[in-house]
């Protein structure tokens, strides 16, 4: 089976967008924060790789437990300083987000001085680079591809089966609806808060080092897909994460699949090569497209559907068709 | 070691007076009108830079274009700038040999030339303004957030991109309307961008001291109860949107003129939405002085950092930028938790002609007539909307 390489990077893109989508979900649940640094916990997994891979001679891919991890910690670290100390001093949403901010441009600082200090030590150019040469090759196509799928269905699943059957999970549900209401119930909200942070940190961090093998990284890449991000979970809604899951991918896939399929249009014999530059926008197309249409996103579509007649009758030949 | 700093210091300094009062006068435009907008309002504007770069195309794309047709009509020897090949490729030419040449001898021409771009700008980021507002206006405020950084990224893109606006990745230089001034041109810009942020210094305390200004305050309290009395929220902060956005435009185009050169690169996200942010939560939201304070320290130290670069890079092995970033995302983490409201914090509001004491006591007989500014009279702009007019 071949499968075009434009579908391939799609698709891999796609994966990766979607699992930051499903963490910049999880923080706006329970922080009720949209958390503009959540794209640079990315820019940290793609440094992870990089130093493994080109500086220390490893396989890339023993890159993504340690990233998963130190994500998570970076995570927490901020948390901990930042974002709870403002939450308890009662920083409103808007000072939140602002702090988020501020720990966007932080932390590419900091990713920017590693960068350059790699650079002065170990004489490589860390400062743009590509990793695909560190990857192994299955069938003829590069491993992070189907590597990539796998590791999104399997978060998928995990953390469906995590929020559904598990103590914590219910939990974490809990407090993302009602947080007064989950502590009266006995949930020690604070351990919760950090657990959703240490999740959220280590997926975002772990589909950052991703990146590197397909896509061109430096340390501004992290601050630059935090639109695609924000389209993705928009498109979900803002406060459902399986909404997330399929944002974030249709995003994903669409803005390289758009693009590329934009490109290729002729006009008077001339290719429309130029709309290839202008790739960044087709997710904030979407975000205005949808704030205008359907402000919440595919769960206002879901809850739309339930409501009306014709729509609970579909969803309930699609359940029992399913059964 | 020590008179070689001492010489540059001697040299520097008179330039770097003047540069810092341009970087003040520039950013305490965008600072107070966000400090109107979020401060007194709380309307939460993260596309400053999207008002900004608004006025910055205008003097690229409106005033270029008009100087290049009016200095051709008065037949000077004006290189053709149709194509875009024209547009970029002859546009050093015209605008250094020709157009600041008629400039030059024309002072009338060239402050009028100041002038419509300002008026241009103004308009043109109300029109921005106003197209923000539409999609995000009446949802919460992280939605608008959301929406309005990633307008400000777009709007960076296209200017990259299409020729037509700024010439796209190489830029495009602008007339130089100071050009009839014969010493330092950047003191004239300097004086001209202090003036402008003076004047509107006193169109937003007239604002904010009127019956307006306090309905914005009372949306920023609870809008849920301003709407409850018949006020018109949504349609109050867009007014708010739209005329911030106004005078925020105006610095795109005395920016423009400073450099007497726009490109994409001058107008990045970071350097309007986040710098300004930073001063106005630095010095304390919701008052005057406190962004005065937070936009005079956030920009004495960034211009000290980088006229001196060649002084700290020695000191580090990276680009001494980052560690301005780091600096200055330490100092608003700090001042965020230790003094949340800011620098200066904002004060009680105190209307002239109430009597508190008796407010207090339940004995409410507010005698409107005698507030010296509690009242408008009749004339009331229609900018103000159509419901919210006072909030007596």
């Amino acid at each position: 089976m071949i499968i075009p390489t434009i579908w391939m990077s799609a698709i891999v893109y796609a994966c990766e967008i979607s699992i930051l989508s499903i963490g910049f979900t999880l923080t706006y649940l329970t922080a009720k924060i949209p958390n503009f640094a959540h794209g640079t916990y990315a820019g940290v997994g793609i440094y992870v790789v990089y130093t493994l891979s080109k500086i220390l001679n490893l396989s890339p891919y023993i890159g993504f437990p340690i990233s998963f991890l130190l994500g998570g910690v970076v995570s927490v670290v901020i948390f901990l300083l930042v974002i709870g100390v403002l939450t308890k001093m009662g920083g409103g949403a808007i000072v939140l987000t602002i702090s988020t901010l501020a720990i966007q441009i932080f932390l590419t600082a900091i990713l920017s001085i590693y960068a350059y200090w790699l650079r002065a030590k170990y004489k490589t150019y860390a400062l743009g680079f590509l990793l695909k040469d560190f990857d192994f090759r299955v069938g003829g196509f590069q491993g992070i591809f189907p590597v990539s799928v796998s590791i999104c269905v399997v978060t998928v699943i995990l953390l469906h089966y995590m929020l559904t059957r598990t103590k914590t999970g219910v939990a974490m549900r809990a407090t993302a609806e009602d947080p007064e209401l989950a502590s009266v119930l006995g949930i020690n909200t604070y351990r919760i808060q950090l657990y959703s942070w240490f999740l959220t940190g280590g997926l975002a961090c772990l589909a950052g080092s991703m990146l590197p093998l397909w896509f061109m990284s430096s340390p501004a890449t992290g601050a630059a897909i935090i639109t695609s991000i924000m389209a993705g979970s928009l498109l979900g809604g803002l406060d459902s994460i399986y909404g997330a899951i399929i944002g974030g991918f249709g995003v994903g896939l669409s803005e390289i699949l758009l693009t590329t399929w934009a490109m290729s249009i002729k006009i008077g014999g001339k290719q429309l090569l130029w709309i290839g530059e202008y790739r960044p926008l087709v997710p904030m197309f979407f975000m205005i497209a949808i704030l205008l249409l359907e402000p919440r996103g595919l769960q206002g579509v879901l809850e739309r559907l339930q409501a009306s007649e014709t729509g609970s009758r579909l969803i309930g030949m699609i359940r029992r068709g399913e059964s | 070691m020590l008179s070689l700093i001492g010489a540059s210091v001697g040299a520097v300094s008179g330039r770097l007076i003047i540069d810092i009062a341009m970087y003040f006068g520039i950013f305490v435009i965008v600072a107070m009108a966000l400090n109107f907008q979020y401060g007194n309002a709380g309307v939460p504007n993260m596309g400053c830079a999207v008002q900004v770069i608004a006025g910055g195309l205008a003097v690229s794309t409106f005033t270029l274009r008009l100087t290049l047709w009016i200095v051709q009509k008065a037949g000077e020897p004006i290189k053709p700038y149709a194509s875009n090949y024209d547009w970029v490729y002859n546009n050093p030419y015209n605008v250094q040999y020709v157009i600041n040449d008629f400039i030059k001898n024309r002072p009338l021409f060239g402050i009028s030339l100041l002038l419509f771009t300002l008026a241009l700008s103004l308009v043109l980021g109300a029109a921005v303004g106003w197209l923000m507002s539409l999609p995000a206006i009446r949802l919460r405020a992280t939605y608008l957030m959301i929406t309005l950084i990633t307008m400000a990224d777009a709007s960076q893109i296209i200017a990259r991109n299409w020729p037509p606006l700024c010439g796209g990745t190489l830029g495009v230089y602008v007339p130089n309307v100071y050009a009839w001034y014969t010493g330092d041109r950047t003191i004239v810009s300097a004086v001209v961008t202090l003036a402008i942020g003076i004047i509107s210094f006193f169109i937003f305390r007239t604002m904010l001291n009127s019956p307006y200004g306090r309905l914005m305050r009372s949306i920023r309290e609870n809008e849920v109860t301003v709407g409850s009395v018949g006020k018109n929220v949504t349609g109050i902060r867009r007014n708010i949107l739209v005329f911030a956005s106004g005078i925020t435009a105006l610095t795109g185009a005395l920016w423009a003129f400073y450099f007497s050169f726009v490109i994409d690169a001058n107008y990045q996200r970071a350097l309007w939405t986040y710098w300004p942010w930073l001063m106005l939560i630095l010095g304390g939201p919701g008052n005057n002085a406190g962004t005065f304070l937070g936009c005079a320290l956030v920009v004495a130290m960034r211009r000290v950092i980088i006229i001196y670069k060649w002084f700290f890079d020695k000191l580090f092995f990276f680009p001494i930028a980052y560690f301005e970033q780091i600096l200055l995302g330490t100092l608003l983490m700090v001042v965020m938790i230790f003094r949340p409201s800011g620098i200066i914090p904002e004060k009680l509001l105190y209307i002239p002609g109430i009597n508190y004491g008796k407010m207090v006591r339940e004995e409410v007989k507010v005698d409107w007539r005698a507030a010296p500014k509690a009242r408008t009279g009749g004339r009331r702009f229609k900018l103000w909307g159509r419901k919210g007019s006072g909030s007596e």
